[in-house]
């Protein structure tokens, strides 16, 4: 549009703009801004309320604007402070992870995960050749052995337990890392399957089934409600111990008061919440395939797992890694389902996080049952830079951002 | 994969399919049978009364309708999530025309900023919305919960409009400038018609987002009864020892079902994956 120009058109822009830049700036940055402030402070329940004549204070926190000074709440305790040391909320959560004992647990724990990195550039090294001299499937095959020897020698587990016992933080990522790590591919796993069945032709009933499979992404809308229905399945007089009693005549066992058994309930649940988002978007990407390829490779012969591992996965590939990357970040950040079930429960000790205290659990739990906000601001923090990386990564792989050319 | 499977295979997919159809339905009919059963009966089913309504009673939803403040916490929620929608929509419709029509400098930064902010969880700045909130005065009322979804919502609204607005022609808009009408008029007069279908999808969204939500509701509105919202009321409801869990489940079904609805209805739009800005998984 070239009809006008100059600064009209400037000022056109801006005005469009400007009443999302307003939000976007005291909604967003403007909090993220006092949240870092905040996490170098001791706020907390007992001292909530600024001390305006410190300097940062009188800037930053809104209760001591000119504006707001009248209205704001009177606090009874002493004001908030400035941590002493500064750094006192940060060290609390990461504990001694910069002592040598953990330095030295992460750097044997970082050594036990070479092999794969070497399998990895091996295979990208090979993929170039017409006649690798090793198939991939064997080089990973060796690197997992060698992680497995690695970590016996270099005792994998007892690193691990000296850096969980370095702070909050790392015990609460590392833990819901793992839930990541074991959530998604299984996610992946049932909606590639239900994709496929689906997406065969002349099944009858097929609308059906799209249809019911689909339902739990609309509860997702409002997880906390049917997760509590979830939790009501394994309380020690819910469904399922029910049924274990009347169809097996087996007292089952206290499902949420185990660590464990806490984890498997809170993985099911969430793959009943996530599994239609894989199962739409890779029936999706399966549209795209076309037909001949199959029937080219029925007449050479190959077999369905063949014609799965050869045609069908490699080509819906580029819709799938975005989708794995999202949800990945998304199972990070999954708090409904963990609150709703257990609350970060059971516990494994006072002033520990509970077996499933996911990041966000503990943000909540930290927030509005401990009422810390000094160390839930630093946590955010913390987990803010995380995200952050994690986020540019994912806009390099997904390409969403191609949208915004 | 044209060929058709042998006899087994068909079976087994049926198998397979019935039972995640299982897996998939049984959450929801059990909150459904749980609603019209009273709370005494709850834990001592029968192994029929899992799966079937062997026996049915509105006094659940008698209760909840008629002793406990839940119509209020309904139209509390109602209300919220509406007002936020409606703001939300206003903003960002303006923005996602101008991102979409205008070439600027900083378009493309600005773009990306917002999905950056996107993807990071609100929870996490809830402490210092919550005392941003507390100084304007608008901590525990419902004014200060629909600021908070507006802004919540804003970035995925101005993503998934902005990316409707690319697809339509701009042809148009080019004549009517020609003919003389400025970029405001072309906005309104037709870029905003022709994009009604987005902007009803794009606020059933946003509207669910606020609608669902447990966090923002249950700490910036946590008292009193007159004033919370459905959701982390219910959520209290079920996990107070002296309160039936039929109730909970009544009330849960009266939020869920008109949900499942909504998105049942949408299907079709999740399929083509046009919500480019707010994938969730």
């Amino acid at each position: 549009m070239s009809v006008w120009s100059g600064r009209r058109r400037a000022l056109t822009v801006l005005l469009f703009l400007l009443p999302t830049i307003i939000a976007v700036l005291i909604f967003n940055i403007y909090p993220t801004i006092l949240n870092i402030y905040t996490s170098f402070t001791t706020r907390n329940k007992y001292k909530p309320n600024p001390d305006c004549s410190v300097a940062l204070s009188g800037v930053l926190d809104p209760l001591c604007w000119p504006v707001f000074r009248d209205t704001a709440p009177v606090g009874l305790g002493e004001p908030y402070r400035i941590a002493d040391p500064p750094f006192k909320n940060y060290t609390d959560l990461l504990g001694k992870l910069f002592a040598p004992p953990a330095l030295i647990s992460l750097g044997k724990m970082l050594v036990c995960l070479v092999p794969l990195i070497i399998a990895n550039a091996v295979n990208k090294r090979f993929a170039k050749e017409v006649t690798p001299p090793l198939a991939s499937g064997w080089v990973w095959l060796m690197a997992i052995i060698s992680v497995v020897i690695l970590g016996f020698v270099l005792d994998f587990f007892a690193a691990l337990a000296t850096l969980m016992e370095t702070g909050d933080f790392l015990v609460v990522v590392l833990r819901t890392v793992m839930f990541v790590a074991i959530r998604v591919p299984l996610t992946f796993l049932v909606g590639l399957i239900l994709a496929l069945i689906l997406n065969s032709q002349h099944l009858p009933g097929r609308t059906f089934f799209r249809v019911v499979l689909f339902i739990p992404w609309g509860a997702s809308a409002v997880a906390i409600l049917i997760a509590l229905v979830w939790q009501f399945f394994f309380r020690d007089q819910g469904v399922i111990n029910q049924l274990l009693l009347a169809v097996f005549n087996y007292k089952g066992p206290v499902w949420l008061n185990s660590p464990v058994w806490a984890t498997v309930v809170i993985v099911l649940a969430d793959i009943w919440f996530s599994y239609p988002f894989f199962m739409v978007s890779i029936l999706g990407a399966l549209q795209s395939v076309p037909n001949e390829l199959y029937e080219a490779a029925d007449v050479d012969g190959a077999s369905p797992w063949q014609q799965l591992m050869g045609i069908t996965l490699p080509l819906i590939r580029p819709a799938i890694v975005p989708a794995l990357v999202l949800t990945s970040i998304t199972a990070f950040q999954m708090f409904g389902t963990a609150f709703a079930i257990t609350a970060g429960g059971p516990q494994l000790g006072a002033d520990k996080p509970g077996a499933t205290e996911y990041v966000m659990v503990y943000a909540y739990r930290q927030i509005y049952q401990v009422s810390n906000y000094g160390r839930a601001t630093a946590f955010a923090v913390l987990i803010f830079i995380m995200l952050f990386l994690a986020t540019l990564y994912s806009l390099r792989i997904t390409k969403i951002t191609k949208g915004a050319r | 994969m044209s060929r058709k499977p042998s006899v087994w295979m068909r079976i087994l997919q049926y198998a397979v399919l019935i039972g995640f159809a299982i897996f998939a339905f049984y959450p929801v009919w059990f909150a459904i049978l749980a609603s019209g059963r009273l709370g005494d009966r709850l834990y001592t089913l029968n192994l029929a009364g899992m799966f079937f309504p062997t026996e049915w009673t509105f006094e659940n939803y008698r209760v909840m309708l008629f002793e406990r403040p839940f119509l209020t916490w309904l139209t509390n929620s109602l209300k919220v999530a509406v007002a936020a929608t409606i703001f939300s929509l206003i903003i960002s419709t303006s923005a996602a025309f101008a991102l979409s029509r205008f070439r600027f400098r900083g378009r493309e930064a600005f773009l990306i900023l917002l999905l950056a902010l996107s993807t990071f969880p609100g929870l996490l700045s809830l402490v210092a919305i919550a005392q941003l909130l507390t100084a304007v005065g608008l901590y525990g009322k419902h004014l200060g919960l629909i600021l908070a979804y507006t802004t919540g919502t804003l970035v995925f609204c101005t993503w998934n409009l902005k990316g409707y607005f690319d697809t339509i022609p701009i042809d148009l808009e080019e004549a009517a400038m020609l003919d003389g009408c400025g970029p405001v008029e072309a906005f309104t007069l037709i870029a905003l018609p022709l994009a009604r279908p987005a902007l009803a999808v794009t606020a059933i969204l946003a509207f669910m987002g606020s609608w669902g939500d447990f966090v923002f509701a249950g700490v910036l509105v946590p008292a009193p009864d007159s004033l919370k919202l459905a959701v982390p009321a219910l959520y209290s409801l079920a996990n107070s020892i002296s309160v039936p869990w039929g109730y909970f489940a009544a009330g849960a079904v009266i939020v869920v079902l008109p949900t499942l609805m909504v998105y049942l209805a949408l299907q079709r739009y999740f399929e083509s994956g046009l919500t480019v800005g707010g994938v969730k998984g």
